[in-house]
């Protein structure tokens, strides 16, 4: 089971206790973790996690030191803060402490649901098996992941600030192929609850692209309109929210810096539509009650009409640009300022392009104009006069992630819906929409399928 | 190493009474040694095994293992001329994989107490029986032959006995001589030792132990223009590798800072590449990460059955192919090696008692081989198991990973300038930057640190904003020279993602420099 608040605080007091510098920050932290994979229709590996860590980090005369540890019984408790204490008093002098918070009041967010936490397993291996007969029906190779998680984290600290919080996750992701190996579908979603986790939407859609996908035909590469399903938008922008970073800008290493050590604040950057921000208390995307360092979070607009209104500073960073803390980022939000327009409508409204469903393997190329490349996967379809046309073969891009959403760029933008990175497993969740955009850069074809 | 209690409790004194400062000294060693000798006391490892293996076996498992295992990290991190973080941490817990009508179940926790071992097993053949009522291929596995022993990696001086302050002083020397060139704006310099005690003990009546020891320093330059917004750094060359702490004393760090303040700034103003084929002469600490991802990734089997098919991918490199496809020319031999000394995928015995060893994957240019585990040999053309399976912590379930996979020099004395004085029009590349290949590894982008022209055989400006796309088996087959034993050197990763949940393994790749003919570059900042 996992902690409840009153044994995390008894742990974290009981750190606290043994602190003998003049300044910590302890943290624990509990999971109960179960996953079942499986691959060629037929189950692969399933397994299950108990685990509670403890993180300590002190300050003596402003030097830092830090350990963590996963035996909690009162010698190892005591252990390892006097380790921290140990790495603090031969380390030097942190320049960048600042005392940790006093009480902070949080207002809490509802993203934990038991019934995900302590997921059955009969329940599990049925709803699994029924995306594999799914799969089998159609003809199709399935291979897929289901992960459950709840989680406990409890921070306090020296100067008696304290926040306990619950949270969990559960995601299932599916790859439907097609026998020969000539085509592949992709799906995936993730909830706090799994009351609302659709396993056999998940199913469908990996099938239908699998299949939709078969005798796929090869395109030139180079610039393309594109329509991205949110999926594919996720798999870019997951975390963009994360990514508007003060420090970095004013440093010059980052798409908002200026020349001259200026920013991009309340510059024209993004299309006139496009909204991003974070929002602790969103339902459907519950975030984190504490930001950075512990403040409480508090809903944060990093873009407004297309306009950066705001960069993330660190208490570090804030102390010494004059400026607040940002409270946040806890997740990424991006939406239109207009009326959301439907997958329909954009095939409707695309004379000719490329509809694309997920990436993969993204790596950074550029930091300065965020350029990313990558590839896509498992499915995408040529449009042309307002219609798929037909399937057509992968292609590495590199696109600039500033670019994809720049003002002349973006022609539509649809409803946020919840979606998980591809990357992360389905461990991240963000409400994106889908989006047309005039050009979208594919540097090579990729027979890969 | 066999970890007895006595060594336990040496090591950590040992470890406590050199990082400690005077007057702090005997508390610290007290509460750490006390600590340590209470959770080394309760654990008889053999005993608490027996628990696990018993009960399973009684439960109808037709085989089980127990890994109870306990990891040791250190990490420092430092800034220009302040350190940033220094941290240490414990992990310690145990798994136990069952496998029960040809279906996997697994489960693990922290507490290494024998109520909680017999609690876990249950869960563990609880979730084996669960999925087993819908299981359509039976699992089955390849034998292994009883193993009792210890094994303990190759290694000089345990970083875990180095003290703290003389890492710091050795990280912000790093950087006082990587920002003497007049330009540089940042340096970051880091250590991480990561030290692993594993006990292995199954139902075949093995019963090891493993110590292991690796290192992972690391420091990245960067100079900007601020002028234009212009920005570039240059990272380490060396890499991570399986030794100790005589790395940081052995490798000529300090002239290498010194060289990379002076690249991270001539960067800024280096010569952009003009987009098109060139040859390249690829240093091996850039082309290591290009055989990790062309042909150690490819050669998974697990991959190759579509295993992985909903994440890292499947293979291009499809079972009819073995024995038949022309990878690479001729002079091209790789070799997938779990026993290389400093490998960070060297071993003693596998996740599942199997013994480290040595294998060809590709012979003369042809591809005749696969990494295989237990549960995969069935599906091989030699129907064993060379050892791959691995998990990267007691709370992970084992799975097929990466052994070191290495391309072989050439029987001559070639130095790279040979190669080089064989080039009209090319690029000389150095260590690994920008990556990304597909999900069934046929096409690549590989960036490096720092690019060199090649004009009628002799090296000339510095190039910058290079990346260079290819397929495969037209990368591989283009390969027309290669450097000989004296130039062979390891590149790795520390940490190399694969399976879902996803899990870190270490790896290393050795390589001599080598070239290739007529490969696509591209310019990364074009429009």
């Amino acid at each position: 089971m996992l902690l409840d608040e009153k044994e995390a605080r008894a742990l974290t007091d009981k750190l606290l206790s043994y602190v003998r510098a003049d300044d910590a920050i302890v943290n624990v932290s509990s999971e109960n973790y179960s996953h079942l994979r499986f691959a060629a229709n037929s189950f692969t590996t399933s397994g299950a996690r108990k685990n509670t860590s403890v993180g300590v980090t002190v300050w003596i005369d402003k030097k830092r030191g830090a350990s963590s540890t996963n035996e909690i019984d009162d010698a190892s408790l005591r252990a390892a803060v006097a380790q921290a204490e140990q790495l603090a008093r031969i380390s030097p002098v942190d320049r960048e402490y600042l005392p940790t918070l006093g009480r902070q009041n949080y207002k809490p967010v509802n993203g934990y649901s038991e019934a995900t936490s302590n997921i059955s397993l009969q329940d599990r291996a049925r709803a699994i098996n029924d995306v594999i007969v799914s799969c089998e029906r159609a003809g199709v190779i399935g291979a897929g992941f289901h992960q459950a998680r709840g989680a406990v984290n409890a921070t306090a600290t020296k100067n008696g600030n304290f926040s306990y919080e619950r949270s969990s996750l559960v995601s299932l992701s599916t790859t439907a192929r097609t026998a020969d190996g000539g085509s592949s579908g992709y799906f995936l979603r993730n909830h706090f609850d799994v009351a609302k986790l659709d396993a056999k939407r998940v199913a469908r859609e990996a099938i239908r692209k699998a299949l939709e996908a078969r005798k796929p035909r090869t395109l030139e590469a180079g610039v393309y309109p594109a329509i991205l399903e949110p999926q594919a938008v996720a798999d870019l922008l997951s975390f963009f929210a994360f990514t508007f970073d003060a420090r970095n800008a004013d440093e010059g290493r980052s798409p908002f810096s200026l020349p001259g050590g200026k920013t991009k604040v309340g510059q024209q950057v993004f299309d006139s539509r496009i909204n991003l921000y974070s929002d602790p208390w969103n339902p459907e995307l519950p975030g984190s009650q504490a930001a950075q360092a512990g403040i409480p979070a508090e809903r944060v607009q990093f873009v407004r009409n297309g306009v950066v209104e705001n960069l993330t500073y660190s208490r570090f960073w804030a102390k010494q640009k004059d400026k607040q803390p940002t409270p946040g980022p806890v997740n990424t939000i991006m939406e239109s300022s207009e009326r959301a327009a439907t997958m329909d409508e954009m095939i409707k409204a695309t004379d000719r392009g490329i509809l694309l469903g997920r990436f993969w393997y993204i790596r950074g190329v550029d930091p300065r104009t965020a350029l990313q490349t990558g590839l896509t996967r498992d499915g995408i379809w040529y449009i042309e006069n307002g219609k798929i046309q037909y399937p057509v073969r992968n292609f590495r891009f590199n696109q600039s992630l500033i670019e994809l959403l720049a003002p002349g760029n973006v022609e539509m933008i649809g409803a946020p819906e919840r979606v998980g990175s591809a990357e992360s497993q389905g461990n991240s969740a963000a409400l994106l929409p889908a989006l047309k955009v005039k050009e979208f850069h594919f540097s090579s074809q990729s027979e890969a399928v | 190493m066999k970890t007895s209690r006595r060594d336990f409790i040496k090591t950590a004194g040992l470890a406590a009474g050199i990082v400690a400062a005077p007057g702090a000294l005997t508390s610290w060693v007290s509460e750490v040694a006390e600590a340590e000798a209470i959770a080394a006391e309760a654990i008889d490892k053999n005993a608490l095994s027996y628990i696990a293996l018993n009960q399973a076996r009684k439960l109808g498992a037709t085989y089980a293992d127990i890994r109870i295992n306990r990891y040791r990290t250190e990490s420092i991190s430092t800034r220009e001329k302040q350190v940033q973080n220094v941290s240490r941490s414990q992990n310690f817990g145990f798994g136990v994989r069952v496998l029960f009508k040809g279906t996997w179940g697994f489960a693990s926790s922290r507490e290494v107490t024998p109520a909680e071992i017999w609690r876990v097993t249950r869960q563990a053949m609880d979730i084996a029986r669960a999925n087993s009522v819908y299981q359509r291929k039976r699992i089955s596995l390849a034998p292994a032959e009883k193993v009792i022993t210890t094994w303990r990696s190759s290694f000089e001086k345990d970083p875990f006995d180095v003290p703290i302050d003389d890492k710091i002083d050795f990280l912000l020397k790093v950087n006082e001589r990587a920002m003497k060139t007049n330009g540089v704006s940042f340096v970051n310099s880091s250590m991480g030792f990561v030290n692993e005690q594993k006990f292995y003990a199954s139902t075949d009546g093995s019963r090891i132990d493993q110590y292991i020891i690796r290192a992972n320093p690391n420091f990245n330059v960067t100079a900007v223009n601020r002028a234009n917004g212009d920005f570039q750094s240059r990272n380490f060359l060396g890499g991570p590798q399986q030794m100790g702490y005589e790395y940081m004393e052995k490798y000529p760090w300090m002239k290498e800072a010194e060289q990379a303040g002076e690249e991270a700034v001539a960067k800024l103003k280096a010569k952009p590449i003009a987009p098109g084929k060139y040859d390249l002469v690829l240093h091996p600490s850039h082309l290591w990460l290009t055989i990790h991802e062309s042909v150690g990734h490819p050669t998974e089997l697990d991959r190759s059955l579509w295993w992985e098919a909903n994440y890292a991918g499947t293979s291009f490199l499809t079972r009819d192919k073995l024995g038949k496809l022309k990878f690479g020319s001729d002079i091209v031999n790789f070799v997938a090696d779990r026993t290389q000394k400093s490998g960070l995928a060297t071993v003693g015995f596998d996740d599942e008692g199997v013994p480290g060893q040595e294998w060809t994957l590709i012979k003369n240019g042809v591809f005749v081989d696969w990494q295989t585990t237990r549960d995969l040999a069935s599906m091989s053309p030699g129907k064993k198991s060379y050892g791959c399976l691995h998990a990267d912590s007691w709370g992970s379930i084992s799975f097929p990973r990466m052994p070191n996979v290495s391309l072989q020099p050439a029987a001559t004395n070639t130095t790279m300038n040979d190669l080089i004085s064989g080039v009209e029009k090319g690029v000389l590349i150095f260590g690994d930057g920008s990556y990304s290949i597909d999900q069934q590894r046929y096409n690549f982008q590989f960036g490096g640190q720092t690019f060199w022209e090649i004009k009628n055989g002799k090296v000339g400006e510095m190039l910058r904003d290079v990346a260079y796309q290819s397929r495969t088996t037209d990368f591989w087959n283009s390969l027309d020279g290669l450097g000989g034993r004296p130039t062979y050197e390891l590149g790795g990763s520390f940490n190399d993602g694969k399976g879902e949940p996803g899990q870190s393994n270490a790896v290393s790749h050795g390589c001599p420099p080598a070239r290739f003919r007529g490969v696509n570059v591209l310019n990364t900042a074009a429009r």
